[in-house]
């Protein structure tokens, strides 16, 4: 079967661990758990009628504390840019990150996940802003781990976005 | 036993699994088999059976290049894989870490077991997230307190700016000696009120170091002996009320003279504040004195009281914290010295109080002496300031007569803006929000567009832009001074981000609103120089420095006046000198127009419409505020917050409130509408009519 490497990347705390939690097994835990390291998922899609293998790697979230090795991201097939959409800060770390990738390995397929948008009353992420992100060539998906929403079809456009190969 | 199989033992006993890498991704074991090993991934290999770790492991397969890279170079030491997590059969997740490394020219990989320590490491990292997570929120709420505690500003502001106007244009009627000693009073007040105002919103801002540019650019060093004298002047009567001596004691060794770095205003607020503080502690018959001492490259000022001392179980920088009160709370809120510390500490100084030897507290500031520059700018400006506050303030004509809109929501500041520059000799015209002034501007030509930033339908900031924008294209510069009701340095930086030619800061001076307007249309129509300068011998800066100086305006500290809780009538007789002219008008239109705009918000309230009901309470508030109602300005800022917040499950209860406030509100104001005018000629000499626009 046809394996597919997907990063999971963003700062701490924007729910990286708990999309792939949502992902691959429907659970949500409300309590922040910090990852440490990195953690490896599967989970079988079905991709233009073919079987896919997507392996996640939940990657820990970046920080003063910790720094992300780029060894980490060798022969990723796309990886899923997550955003704490309550947190504006966590969209400029995601795209400071994200220059560092693309610098390191090149451009490679990618899905902007502004996630918790069950908290949208909270959300400080302005309308204009997220236009300007889809002009800038972003694919953009309002994703909550907690309900559910959006979660798959965020990691299906990213498997569609990748080469069949 | 031989060695290698008990250090094998020994490693395993460790939570180490040990493997020798033969190529291809397939490693061989070397010694246990441990039981995670097992549990992740099965059983132990057989004999020399060679196990496929790359297979097994995604992330040991991505590890095994950086691994064969290091062998491959034969670099000393070792490689680390960091921490990576697999899952056991049992459903455990493990914390492992690997490293590679050579051994006898054998390439060697050490996988860990790091269960026992991780628990703690995540701890670690855990708690320190937590913190960040905390930090962040907390940052998130102090800003919000921090925009809450600017809508008060401007909400305090706005009514301070009509009640200003009213008093510079009675100032310059012709009124009776024992009128004007009353005027003078309430204009007094008035400005007092600003400063209290402006001190709060300096002394919660967290942006101090904006606040802190300003207070550098100095151009006029205060004298601190001038200041204390002007202090006790001012609270003798006071003193004197509660048979406490207060005098100027020593102030020797002041031949440099006693200019310091700061600012006049704000150290007649130390003084007082540090006043009413001996005041509150000195016993009758005793004495307060305030002294001064030249200390190098500093100017010491102390207030001695004679009353019990510090108290003992707190420490005198205690006293300076932020809501600190004193021995049995007899201060207010805790601000006054706080206050003073921040603005003491802001100037290069300190502030301290102790108990003196022979009983009784001193507290005492010290500040930089002057530079020799600032002292002589400060010489020439305090003959300046002290020539001014003599002279009785007359309207000057301007050398040249300016077409001037004004762009204004509230219609008593409209109407006092426009009233004071015709006094000066100025063509103005009003309109009530950006839409009307764009229109205005399409249709006539103005020297200037004066643009309050806060209106319903288009905001100072999109009219601004909108005039930019057209003019990209007729090569024209319109000046446009904006005004806020914040007057900060953001503020200010903002209007001209906005493309803004200049800023003012509500309540708006009649001297600093003739400086910025004439000073931003030099620009356009150069007048000879000096011009300006017998009515005004201080302006000389730009528009930007014109507006500022509305928040170092000379201070008038404080007398001690009760908490005004007149009513409609007493309020309005006062805001307006007793004009029952005006008075009757201000209640006709509001009677005329503020019933629509409750209607707006019943409909904004209907509709659940949050942006049509903050705009629609943010005007009903501006009107309400004039009749000086503070329960209906209340409960319209209540449903103006709840229309911003976009939390409408609240509304219809905060409309029941504000409906029975405002029915209260035009009870009285209908009884004034239908009592019959007063024969009697007022004393107060009425302005000339002038058709008010309805634009609302």
């Amino acid at each position: 079967m046809l394996q597919k490497k997907i990063c999971m990347l963003g700062s701490f705390s924007v729910g990286k661990s708990s999309l792939v939690r949502r992902f691959v097994e429907s659970i949500f835990d409300e309590q922040y758990h910090t990852t440490i390291g990195v953690k490896v998922d599967k989970k079988v899609v079905s991709v233009s009628g073919a079987d896919v293998m997507l392996v996640l790697w939940d990657i820990y979230g970046e920080d003063a504390l910790q720094t992300m090795r780029m060894s980490y991201l060798r022969g990723m097939h796309g990886y899923l840019l997550v955003v704490d959409g309550t947190r504006r800060q966590t969209l400029d770390d995601a795209l400071a990150l994200n220059d560092r990738v693309v610098s390191e390995i090149g451009k490679v397929p990618a899905v902007l996940a502004l996630n918790k948008f069950d908290l949208a009353d909270q959300w400080e992420i302005e309308p204009a802003q997220e236009t300007q992100l889809t002009a800038a060539g972003w694919t953009l998906q309002h994703t909550s781990a907690k309900t559910g929403d959006a979660v798959e079809k965020a990691f299906l456009q990213l498997a569609q976005l990748m080469p069949a190969k | 036993m031989p060695a290698n199989s008990i250090f094998e033992s020994f490693l395993a006993g460790q939570g180490y699994a040990l493997f020798e890498y033969v190529g291809d991704g397939d490693f061989r074991l070397i010694g246990e088999w441990p039981p995670w090993c097992a549990n992740i991934w099965g059983a132990p290999p057989s004999g020399d059976q060679l196990i496929g770790l790359a297979d097994k492991s995604p992330f040991l397969e991505n590890f095994l290049v950086d691994a064969e890279e290091f062998w491959r170079a034969r670099l000393p030491g070792s490689v680390n894989s960091g921490n990576w997590i697999e899952r056991g059969a049992d459903g455990r997740e493990i914390p492992l870490e690997a490293s590679a490394r050579s051994l006898d020219g054998k390439r060697i990989l050490l996988i860990q077991n790091l269960s026992e320590t991780f628990g703690q490491q995540q701890k670690w990292f855990q708690t320190a997230r937590n913190s960040l997570l905390e930090h962040e929120k907390l940052l998130k709420e102090i800003q919000k307190k921090e925009i809450l505690l600017h809508c008060i500003v401007h909400d305090l502001t706005q009514p301070l700016s009509a009640l200003n106007g009213v008093f510079h244009l009675l100032e310059r009627e012709n009124l009776p000696a024992g009128l004007r000693k009353y005027v003078k009073a309430g204009e007094r007040e008035s400005q007092r009120q600003e400063l209290m105002i402006r001190g709060i919103l300096e002394a919660f801002s967290s942006d101090l170091a904006a606040q802190q540019a300003r207070e550098t650019k100095i151009s006029a060093a205060p004298d601190l002996l001038a200041c204390a004298k002007q202090a006790i002047e001012e609270f003798s009567p006071a003193f004197r009320e509660r048979q406490i001596r207060l005098s100027l004691g020593a102030h020797a060794g002041g031949s440099r003279g006693w200019r310091v770095v700061g600012d006049a205003s704000r150290i007649d607020r130390i003084f007082g504040n540090l006043l009413e503080n001996a005041m509150r502690y000195a016993p009758k018959g005793t004495s307060v004195t305030i002294g001064l001492q030249d200390q190098d490259g500093f100017v010491f000022a102390f207030v001695d009281d004679e009353g019990p001392g510090l108290p003992l179980d707190q420490r005198p920088d205690q006293l300076f914290a932020l809501f600190s009160r004193g021995k049995a709370h007899a201060g207010k809120a805790g601000l006054g010295l706080y206050f003073c510390k921040i603005t003491v500490e802001r100037w290069g100084g300190a502030i301290g109080a102790e108990t003196r030897e022979r009983g009784g507290s001193r507290f005492w500031f010290r500040l930089p002496r002057a530079t020799q520059t600032a002292e002589s700018k400060a010489t020439a400006a305090g003959q300046g300031k002290s020539a001014e506050r003599e002279k009785p303030q007359k309207f000057k004509k301007a050398e040249k007569s300016l077409r001037i809109l004004v762009a204004e929501d509230a219609e008593l500041n409209r109407d006092l803006l426009i009233e004071l520059l015709r006094k000066r000799g100025h063509v103005a015209e009003g309109v009530a929000d950006g839409r009307q002034a764009l229109a205005a501007l399409e249709k006539h030509n103005f020297d200037v567009l004066l643009l309050d930033e806060e209106m319903p339908r288009m905001t100072g900031l999109q009219t601004t832009a909108a005039i930019r924008r057209r003019e990209l294209t007729t090569g024209k510069h319109q000046i446009i001074i904006g005004i806020s009701g914040h007057a900060t340095e953001d503020d200010e930086h903002r209007f001209h981000e906005a493309g803004m030619d200049a800023a003012l800061a509500k309540p708006v001076e009649v001297k600093t609103l003739y400086k910025a307007v004439e000073a931003a249309a030099q620009n356009l129509h150069p007048v000879a120089p000096h011009s300006q300068h017998e009515t005004d011998p201080a302006a000389a800066a730009g528009p930007a420095d014109a507006a500022r100086t509305s928040a170092d305006s000379p201070a008038h500290p404080p007398a001690h006046s009760p908490a005004d809780r007149d009513d409609v009538v007493t309020h309005l007789r006062r805001s307006t000198g007793g004009n029952e002219k005006l008075i009757r008008s201000l209640a006709a239109t509001f009677l005329a127009d503020a019933p629509q705009a409750l209607a707006r918000i019943r409909s904004a309230v209907a509709k659940n419409n949050a942006a049509e009901l903050a705009g629609a309470a943010h005007l009903l508030k501006g009107s309400l505020a004039i009749f000086g109602a503070p329960k209906a300005v209340a409960a319209a800022r209540n449903m103006e917050a709840l229309g911003r917040a976009d939390s409408l499950p609240d509304a219809p209860a905060g409309l029941s409130a504000l409906e029975s406030e405002f029915a209260l509100l035009q009870d009285e104001l209908r009884a004034i509408h239908s009592t019959p005018r007063p024969k009697a000629k007022s004393r107060l000499k009425p302005k000339p009519a002038r058709k008010r626009k309805r634009s609302r």
